[in-house]
């Protein structure tokens, strides 16, 4: 059955069962991966994942179920299955079924060039950074690189009238290398998400990646201390990502976020501005409306070290008594959450050099290990793998054989003492320029 | 699940051009989610995961797509655009499928879906309250629970046709402690191959108030020193430790290709003597377990290492073919979304001589973590992690004072020659571990061990 003839069937047999408002999220993808080991395909993948979730308000309280296999013996256990779960819910917050914004953003989410692409043009691609990257260096032992596509489509139907959707496609396209010297291995990683083809550079891709595991060999161990650091931009974006929880008024609201009664107040250096931009060209979680239905708009979360606003759903901007902000997050298998879109640091005045320059003796951090075992979200504490390199008289001097940072992240964000001008994405959502830092507690020998 | 006389067609359009093997992998899953915060019971969510993989294999390339549309056509044409990807003659293959019947090793009591989602709730507040009064510095308790009923049917050219019905369920409880502006977090997530009869087999409330315990003792504790030192880590869920820093890299995702330490080093010694590791799917229920892989080979008792020397790796089908070696029923995967690739099930060092106590007494400065966090690992080069979920210093062979923030530094392969000790006291412990083919649910596992020097970094700096 297709979505929106299952959707009115499903509707029909809620009424039937005493049902009021109900709706139905339905998400479907086509996705395609190719990865290349000397020279040949190494895996293909052709994906085509399609779902659908339903919600509903019965009793007041809102039941969620879902299927990925449309027929009628789906339709009668989303029914039973919402019911039984919204009997269960015992939360005083009340959730609802949205009647829709006055007005959309326009957003460009769909790329059609990107569909005229053929495969052999993408198995293209991830040969030649393979190529690239084996002809740089003899160090280089292994290099598996792969491009991934996907489009997908997204409809949100209900009862109160709505009836949105949007398509939307991109590319991604990257590599892992290990250099080997002696008995030493080192490995990195590079990758890219765009929308339009030419923008993925198989040599730049290449370069990168090899250079950055030559840098790392031969690292050497230097006296632990507390040290300046600049986070390099995928690293001060790993930190970024791994504590936005903090920013979710959910959070904030069940007392697991430290966030929590500081809104208008100094919780950064004057340095940092952290923006949510769900209409930011190119970006791959650009979409015009949230989980719920809601219009997305951009907004700073934190402008000029000063905490603006908390991410919100329908739900926690009533009990805020605030406006939603269009950050619900859904899944077809997952009830309203809220999570922030594209969310980045904004940039400074420094380029990279310029901070390592200014940092004069230091550490550069090019990579994190553990953020999501070492880094407790609500406490902000971490302790993290690193590498990266020595720093002194404002140039790079060596490697570092992985060490050790340990500190809190809400201390980290008063200690930012200069913003670089080189923010990236990566492949994520959250992106953050190169940030210099005035002092983090650093391990080694 | 799916009438066989399709699946043929499938595998026979699969193999239409110049693929050797080909497999149909159909999902028919049925999952319950649940999390109480505070009390609350915030979110219930149940479905239906269903969908279908094709895979195939020509010599050392494969082509993986799948779909949900389980219609003759849609199959079919889902097979085609995969076997296009592998242009060539078809090698006309004859396939005969014969059904295998497996002998259901993980028998299930009570299914989870004759269970009401209110008697799930009422286990979910049990283990609410007795974290929740555990102490009064418990400021927050989050309890998750799950439940699933998986059917799965394997077929392939080669004439291999099997179903296998995996049911598990599993708590999660966070106890997270509050002084001040500062919080810690305990954790205990029991699980295992079994339905609802799991509950009747624990106490619940135990690891809920050992999770409460665990947040009330790191509030209260110090910043962990950095340095390098002896580290004792404590048995069950410490075998993370070995799973993330050697496990990965003697899965065969990494060995076919040469890019894990370990390739090329069987009957070598790469750990010291008193370590003996296995890896075995076939512990009756145990959460890791199943009957057959995802390949449909009936699961093994295998040995990673014995005394010291490299024994084996985990090994799938397709990796087999790369490494001229026999698969070892390690083939997983998370669903149909994922290609099965080599993985862990219930991983473990095996049980040494000493005793807890004996370790503890021998050891003059080090650091004791009762209970670990989570971790990563660089399969290329080894290099890991690991948070210390609780720890303490030890002193003159007495435990001192516990420590927080703590997280191991390592190499995997370093660290195999430092264990220096090995305890009497074999447990196992609950994950899920990512890998290429998704999340899978693993069991790690050792007894006490030593290793004689980790780099520990902490919050406090030089000690």
């Amino acid at each position: 059955m297709k979505v929106k003839e299952f959707t009115k069937k499903l509707f029909d047999r809620g009424k039937a069962s005493g049902f009021d408002e109900m709706e139905t999220y339905a998400s479907g993808q086509d996705n395609f991966s190719v990865r290349i080991f000397k020279g040949e395909i190494d895996s293909y993948s052709v994906e085509s994942p399609r779902g659908l979730g339903f919600r509903s308000l019965i009793d007041g309280k809102m039941g969620y179920s879902y299927t990925e296999k449309l027929d009628e013996e789906s339709i009668e256990m989303l029914i039973k299955d919402a019911r039984e779960n919204a009997a269960v819910i015992d939360s005083d917050d009340k959730e609802e079924i949205y009647g829709g914004s006055d007005s959309y953003p326009e957003v460009t989410t769909f790329h059609p060039d990107l569909e005229s692409v053929s495969a052999e043009d993408k198995i293209e691609l991830a040969k030649a950074i393979e190529k690239e990257a084996l002809a740089l260096d003899e160090r280089v032992q292994i290099v598996q690189s792969f491009v991934r596509s996907g489009r997908s489509n997204l409809n949100i139907l209900n009862t109160r009238g709505v009836d949105l959707g949007f398509e939307g496609n991109g590319i991604g396209a990257g590599l892992q290398v290990v250099v080997r010297q002696g008995d030493e291995t080192k490995a990195s990683w590079k990758f890219n998400f765009e929308t339009d083809l030419g923008k993925l550079d198989a040599g730049d891709l290449a370069r990168k990646a090899v250079t950055e595991a030559a840098s790392l060999l031969d690292g050497g161990s230097f006296a632990s201390g507390r040290y300046p650091v600049v986070f390099r931009y995928d690293t001060a974006g790993d930190m970024l990502a791994t504590f936005s929880s903090s920013f979710s008024a959910e959070n904030v609201q069940k007392g697991m976020s430290l966030f929590a009664g500081k809104l208008g107040e100094t919780v950064a250096s004057d340095l940092v501005t952290v923006m949510d931009d769900p209409l930011l060209p190119g970006r791959q979680f650009t979409r015009p409306f949230d989980g719920e239905g809601v219009a997305s708009r951009t907004k700073a979360v934190i402008e000029n070290g000063v905490l603006q606003t908390y991410l919100h759903s329908l739900k926690t901007a009533a009990k805020d008594g605030v406006e939603p902000t269009g950050n619900a997050s859904r899944g077809v298998a997952s009830p309203i959450g809220v999570s922030p879109t594209n969310m980045y640091i904004a940039e400074g005045e420094y380029s990279y050099e310029d901070l390592v320059k200014k940092m004069d003796k230091g550490l550069v951090i090019i990579s994190l290990a553990g953020t999501h075992s070492g880094a407790d979200p609500i406490s902000g504490d971490f302790s993290l793998g690193a590498e990266g390199y020595l720093v002194e008289g404002g140039e790079i001097v060596r490697p570092l054989a992985q060490f050790t940072i340990a500190g809190n992240f809400f201390d980290l964000m008063k200690r930012v003492i200069a913003v670089g001008n080189d923010l990236d994405f990566g492949m994520g959502r959250v992106g953050a320029p190169s940030l210099l830092v005035e002092e983090l507690a650093v391990g080694s020998e | 699940m799916l009438n066989r006389a399709l699946v043929r067609d499938v595998l026979d359009a699969a193999l239409s051009t110049g693929g050797d093997f080909a497999e149909v992998f159909v999902e028919d899953r049925y999952n319950t989610q649940l999390q109480m915060v505070g009390g609350d019971l915030e979110k219930a969510v149940s479905g239906r995961d269903y969908g279908i993989g094709i895979r195939i294999f020509r010599k050392l390339n494969y082509v993986y797509a799948y779909t949900n549309l389980d219609t003759r056509d849609s199959l079919i044409e889902v097979a085609k655009t995969a076997a296009a990807a592998l242009p060539g003659a078809s090698q006309n293959i004859v396939i005969n499928l014969s059904r295998i019947a497996v002998e259901d090793r993980h028998p299930i009591k009570v299914l989870p879906e004759t269970i009401t989602k209110q008697q799930k709730v009422d286990l979910m507040t049990r283990a609410h309250l007795a974290a929740k009064n555990y102490d009064e510095q418990i400021s927050q308790v989050r309890v998750n629970y799950m439940d699933e009923d998986q059917k799965v049917l394997i077929a392939n050219s080669e004439g291999l046709d099997v179903e296998d019905r995996r049911v598990r369920t599993r708590a999660m409880i966070q106890a997270i402690a509050a002084k001040g502006s500062e919080k810690q977090v305990g954790f205990y997530g029991p699980g295992a191959a079994m339905g609802f009869e799991f509950y009747d087999t624990i106490d619940i409330e135990e690891y809920s108030r050992e999770a409460a315990r665990t947040a009330i003792t790191m509030i209260n504790a110090d910043l962990c020193p950095t340095g390098r030192m002896p580290v004792i880590i404590d048995n069950e869920f410490g075998g993370v430790i070995f799973h993330e820093a050697c496990g990965h890299s003697l899965e065969a995702t990494s060995v076919a290709k040469g890019s894990s330490v370990f390739s090329g080093k069987l009957g070598e010694r790469i750990a010291s003597d008193i370590v003996t590791a296995i890896d075995d799917g076939t512990i009756p229920n145990a959460w890791g377990s199943q009957n057959v892989d995802d390949e449909g080979r009936p699961m093994r008792h295998n040995v990673l290492i014995e005394k010291g020397v490299l024994k084996g790796y985990m090994i799938d089908g397709f990796n087999a073919r790369r490494m001229e070696m026999e698969p070892t029923a390690n083939s997983r995967r998370q669903s149909y979304r994922f290609a099965p690739t080599s993985r862990m099930t219930n991983t473990y060092i095996d049980g040494g001589q000493s005793t807890p106590e004996e370790i503890i007494a021998n050891t003059e400065y080090g650091l004791y973590a009762k209970y670990m966090g989570g971790g990563s690992v660089q399969p290329a080069t080894g290099d890991f992690n690991f948070a210390v979920r609780e720890g303490y210093l030890i002193k003159d062979g007495k435990i001192d004072r516990p420590v927080r923030g703590a997280t191991l530094i390592g190499n995997g392969a370093e660290i195999l020659k430092r264990i220096d000790m090995v305890g009497n006291n074999l447990a196992l412990g609950q994950g899920m571990c990512g890998s290429m083919s998704g999340n899978c649910p693993a069991n790690v596992g050792q007894p006490m061990v030593r290793v004689s020097e980790i780099l520990v970094g902490g919050q406090k700096g030089d000690q």
